[in-house]
């Protein structure tokens, strides 16, 4: 191959060389062989001489003639403002009209609420009540000013002191809003350089923070272990200097998309031979999981040492807002001075602080809400087994209960419009507030849609079943 | 009475792109790489000197191409994108042409042309090779070719 194309450049050069040197190019006048050479060397002479004897001079700007103008004009169309209007950009979510409990009040209707995050049925309870409304006639309503500056007031630092009581870790960092603690938090450790494994269905919150962190990000497929443990095996051995980046694995302890949990003690086992650092997101997962409500920790029997940092929303299971973190004295330490969401937003108002810590409190003195919880769980996991044309893809314990359609269309548009049709009919006609999973045009995630219902310790039993009739009758009509 | 009248002095060029081309000195640098290539060329490949002289033109021919007819815009943000469609030669002394810095880059090619070409005798194919790398070099340097793209070739999209 190579010698053929060796011979032919020389067989073509070999051509033009000789058609260049034909006898036809040598003419003989007055005896004297005139060689072509010459001619072009005084030719280019001359060129020379005229090049340099013109004035330098700047090419004028000719403007646009009419004609010119009309056709610009007429061929220019307009970029629209906003892209076109698709159908499934129509759908209006529904309003709620009065208090998130596990009852509330739609378009003027009393419906069951299956939306809100709302575990252990804080929602609405007197001692929660009693503390804000005394917090607010103490402190006001807002902290006007961030931790570093002014903003700090006593009921921060108790409420921080009863988290870290609460879940035996040495310190805790409040934040202001409970999205930003793991968009704040995230990059704060994790910076530029360093390798990220994270699951694949993390919620946009952890997505954004990854973002931000501009570190490298590997995703190992939704909770299977395996897909982890082979990832963890690809960095550590493919790349040599992985032994001296900061490696981290970012996971969920319960998936805000899918419901599912992870298995904490086999991240802890892979990240204690592969020697990573573990940041988990419990959102939805304090208060609601182990057998005192103190998370996945004690749900798996792990010690909460092992997991180097914690964050969670509390605007789910302790009906407040905010975040915090907990961890080592020294992480947390650290988060005070670079962590953004800390440093440069208002601190929490102080009223939200002690409906945490009253929060708290009430889920130390009243297991029983989380037996009810568990309870109703079970219910609707018996009520809904049989559904024709979806199946419950999340796990039996967790509060998140995820229908996921059996035969999917393909196309996630398509899904979520038929879900939110079954949602918007499950409203009008069984007056029953379902939603289908969120998709926003940042979020990455590409885990399958379906409806998510989220159990409440406050459901009662006729609750729980009307909705997994509901649901029975409305997936038979629509899904077949 | 002397100094009634103001020196007017040439405005500076703005672009960082090819400002460096007005200092003093240029010119000179420009024929000492090029007579130090042709020098390394006869060092390292032991040719003979009419070679040498084919391998700096043809090379010449590539690297001033390249850079100057073809690469577009400026490697610097800060101008905002105001040269995109431009290259380097239609960017030099701001458009105007015929300026002495445009007359000494086309005297270059065809001074090196000469010299390649007697050097090697005259001889093909290296004539044909040389003749054809100044062509498309001057008349890619004609004040007419002001940007203008034959056949749609390197426009912008």
């Amino acid at each position: 191959m190579d010698t053929n194309l060796v011979e032919m450049f020389r067989a073509g050069l070999n051509w033009v060389t000789m058609a260049l040197d034909a006898p036809s190019a040598r003419v003989v006048l007055f005896g004297v062989r005139i060689q072509w050479h010459i001619f072009v060397e005084v030719l280019l002479g001359f060129v020379i001489v005229i090049l340099l004897s013109q004035k330098s001079y700047k090419p004028p700007k000719r403007p646009l003639t009419e004609q010119e103008i009309d056709e610009l004009c007429d061929e220019w169309v307009p970029e629209p403002l906003i892209p076109p209007i698709t159908e499934d950009m129509m759908h209006e979510p529904p309003v709620l009209e009065s208090a998130a409990g596990p009852h509330t009040t739609v378009n003027g209707k009393d419906v069951v609420n299956f939306a809100s995050a709302n575990y252990l049925g804080l929602i609405g309870h007197e001692k929660l009540l009693e503390s804000c409304t005394s917090a607010l006639e103490k402190y006001g309503v807002g902290s006007c000013g961030p931790r570093g500056f002014y903003g700090t007031i006593d009921v921060h630092l108790d409420c921080e002191t009863r988290i870290s009581k609460f879940l035996s870790t040495p310190d805790t960092i409040l934040y202001s809003y409970g999205l930003s603690t793991m968009f704040s938090t995230i990059p704060c450790f994790c910076k530029k350089g360093d390798i990220i494994v994270a699951d694949e269905g993390v919620h946009w919150g952890i997505q954004n923070g990854l973002q931000l962190s501009r570190s490298t990000i590997v995703y190992f497929k939704h909770n299977d272990m395996d897909s982890l443990r082979s990832t963890l095996e690809k960095i550590m051995t493919k790349n040599k200097r992985s032994k001296n980046l900061r490696r981290y694995i970012v996971a969920e302890a319960v998936y805000q998309n899918s419901g599912q949990i992870a298995p904490l003690d086999e991240i802890v086992k892979l990240k204690e031979k592969y020697k990573f650092r573990v940041i988990l997101d419990e959102s939805n997962s304090f208060g609601v999981l182990g057998r005192s409500g103190r998370g996945l920790a004690e749900h798996h029997g792990v010690p909460i040492e092992k997991i180097d940092v914690v964050t969670a929303a509390m605007g789910h299971a302790l009906a407040t807002e905010g975040g915090f973190c907990t961890g080592n004295a020294r992480i947390i330490d650290y988060q005070r001075l670079s962590s953004s969401g800390y440093v440069f937003s208002a601190s929490l108002p102080p009223y939200l602080a002690s409906a945490a810590i009253t929060a708290i409190d009430v889920i130390d003195q009243n297991p029983d809400l989380l037996v009810k919880m568990k309870q109703n769980i079970a219910l609707l996991w018996k009520g809904l087994k049989d559904i024709k044309g979806m199946s419950l893809a999340s796990d039996p314990e967790s509060p998140i209960v995820f229908l996921e359609l059996e035969k999917s269309s393909g196309s996630t548009k398509e899904d979520l419009l038929l879900l939110e049709k079954m949602a918007d009919r499950a409203l009008k006609e069984d007056s029953l507030l379902v939603v289908s999973s969120k998709k926003s045009f940042l979020d990455k995630c590409r885990l399958p849609v379906g409806i998510k219902l989220l159990v409440s310790a406050g459901h009662s039993e006729s609750d729980l079943i009307k909705v997994s009739e509901s649901l029975k009758r409305l997936a038979s009509e629509l899904l077949l | 009475m002397a100094k009634l009248y103001v020196k007017a002095v040439a405005p500076p060029d703005m672009n960082r792109n090819t400002e460096w081309f007005m200092y003093p000195g240029v010119w000179t640098t420009y024929i000492l790489i090029i007579f130090f290539g042709w020098l390394a060329v006869l060092s390292v490949s032991g040719c003979s000197p009419g070679m040498a002289w084919t391998v700096v033109n043809l090379s010449h021919f590539l690297v001033t191409y390249h850079s100057f007819h073809w690469m577009k815009g400026t490697p610097f943000g800060e101008d905002q994108g105001i040269y995109n469609a431009l290259t380097w030669w239609e960017q030099m002394d701001n458009g105007q042409q015929l300026t002495s810095n445009r007359k000494f880059l086309t005297v270059v090619p065809i001074v090196l042309y000469l010299i390649a070409s007697h050097t090697t005798d005259y001889r093909h194919p290296w004539l044909l090779l040389n003749t054809l790398a100044l062509m498309v070099l001057v008349v890619a340097k004609f004040p007419n070719m002001h940007k203008v793209r034959i056949f749609g070739i390197n426009a912008d999209k």
